[in-house]
């Protein structure tokens, strides 16, 4: 018995820990384009947005996990490269770090502007979100963010421009 | 039991998070001062993790917790946590961006074509001083100054941030000023119009030093501007030879070719989709 037990302490121990430093599955990302508008999306653009949003959102994720700013070079530009530098910066100087593992996103696209270079969506996003001063957790929380996403195309992806999180309830 | 206590005690010590009893105020705007209130009097360490910053402070009461504007400049969802030996109370909280004082503009393409229906596009997305995207409705002023001409103005609603517009290009060629204005900020961009296709092609016959040249008359678009030089103007001739054509470029405002013509000759002009008149001539023996 006491070895059934010491051995499921351990397959506890080595999924915590795993479950920590592996490679996270990818989040699931739908997007819907009912409403999109004035230029109509072709569905090359929908498959770049959606695979796009994704990386954007794991080099996030790396960037803030790692304290490692270079890795929002691939996907992030503007004001959102800008600000999410200097949220690694803080949490480099202050020893604090968020930990985001996004599982899902529902995006809707709201604006693709006349000439293509501007896409506006909303992000639903199921996250779960940890707070931690050095290696001390002080919160997990499973959280639902909504966002205002604004992407621009570079020269072979779309990149994150803006990413604004907007209160629950906004139309 | 012993599981379910054992369950217990590890959710404690892996998030010591107790009730969400910190208090921020309904409505936050970037960049002010406010106040987060608490239950608890004594102090403790104050964390705040918002979109671009994370703070972390000592704080001796914890009852009233001044936070500066410096620190909430990012519009977005914040987190605030208050932690003591007795664990960490928190609370979520919105702030939101402030009045509109910044524009970005994108108009499009850099270059159109005269009197092209809805040919120029223009996008406006309004910022606050922080540079948040302003989400609450706003009016923008769509302006197009065309030489020294009147500004055509027309006003659009911003949603999430967003205004947009489009315009049909002037009749006359030359720079057209794209702008969007709102409160302080103003944004222009400018825009190239170009002529048009050819319009109403025409030629003539010219004898000079006993050789024949066929030359156009100013070559412009329908709304009378010229159209560039190095335009391809084609000449097809067609006599007792065959039948051979000539492309030659506009050169100050005219295309010009010598064609040799063996008697009887027709000869056509045309540009891109456009055709001109037809001449009869003879050749000169």
């Amino acid at each position: 018995m006491k070895l059934l037990l010491l051995v499921l302490a351990a397959a506890l121990i080595a999924f915590y820990v795993g479950y920590l430093h592996a490679d996270e599955p990818a989040a699931k990302i739908d997007l819907n384009t009912d409403t999109l508008g004035p230029r109509t999306i072709e569905e090359l653009t929908e498959k770049s947005i959606v695979r796009d949003y994704g990386l954007a959102w794991r080099t996030l994720r790396d960037a803030l996990n790692h304290n490692q700013p270079g890795a929002l070079e691939g996907y992030f530009t503007g004001f959102a490269k800008d600000d999410f530098s200097r949220l690694v910066q803080s949490q480099l100087k202050t020893g604090v770090h968020v930990r985001y593992s996004d599982r899902n996103h529902r995006l809707t696209a709201i604006f693709y502007s006349p000439s293509g270079d501007a896409m506006q969506l909303r992000d639903r996003a199921t996250l779960e979100m940890q707070i931690l001063d050095g290696t001390k957790l002080l919160s997990t929380q499973q959280v639902t963010r909504n966002y205002l996403v604004l992407m621009t195309p570079g020269a072979d992806r779309w990149l994150v421009r803006d990413l604004q999180s907007i209160p629950e309830g906004r139309p | 039991m012993r599981a379910l206590v054992i369950t217990v005690m590890v959710a404690t010590m892996c998030c010591p998070l107790l009730a969400s009893d910190l208090k921020a105020p309904a409505t936050v705007v970037a960049g002010t001062d406010f106040v987060i209130a608490s239950a608890e009097s004594q102090g403790g360490t104050f964390y705040l993790i918002g979109p671009s910053l994370v703070s972390k402070r000592e704080v001796q009461n914890g009852s009233e917790i001044s936070v500066p504007g410096d620190g909430i400049k990012s519009a977005g969802v914040y987190t605030a946590l208050l932690c003591s030996g007795a664990g960490c109370v928190s609370t979520d909280f919105y702030v939101k961006p402030s009045s509109p004082a910044r524009l970005s503009l994108l108009a499009h393409p850099s270059r159109v074509r005269v009197a092209e229906p809805n040919a120029i596009s223009a996008v406006a997305l309004v910022f606050d001083k922080f540079r948040n995207l302003v989400v609450e409705p706003a009016q923008v002023e769509f302006q197009a100054v065309a030489g020294e001409a009147q500004p055509i103005s027309q006003s659009r609603t911003a949603a999430n941030g967003i205004a947009w517009i489009r315009l049909t290009s002037g009749k006359k060629e030359g720079p057209i000023k794209v702008g969007a204005i709102i409160g302080p900020a103003k944004e222009l961009r400018v825009v190239r119009q170009v002529a048009s296709d050819a319009c109403n092609l025409r030629i003539k016959p010219e004898w000079a030093a006993g050789k024949f040249y066929v030359s156009t008359d100013p070559v412009r678009d329908c709304s009378g501007n010229a159209v560039p030089d190095g335009t391809v103007v084609s000449f097809t001739k067609t006599d007792r030879s065959g039948k051979t054509t000539v492309d030659a470029p506009v050169k100050r405002g005219i295309a010009r070719v010598q064609m040799p013509v063996d008697g009887n000759a027709r000869i056509f002009v045309a540009s891109g989709v456009v055709t001109g008149n037809e001449l009869n001539v003879t050749g000169k023996q």
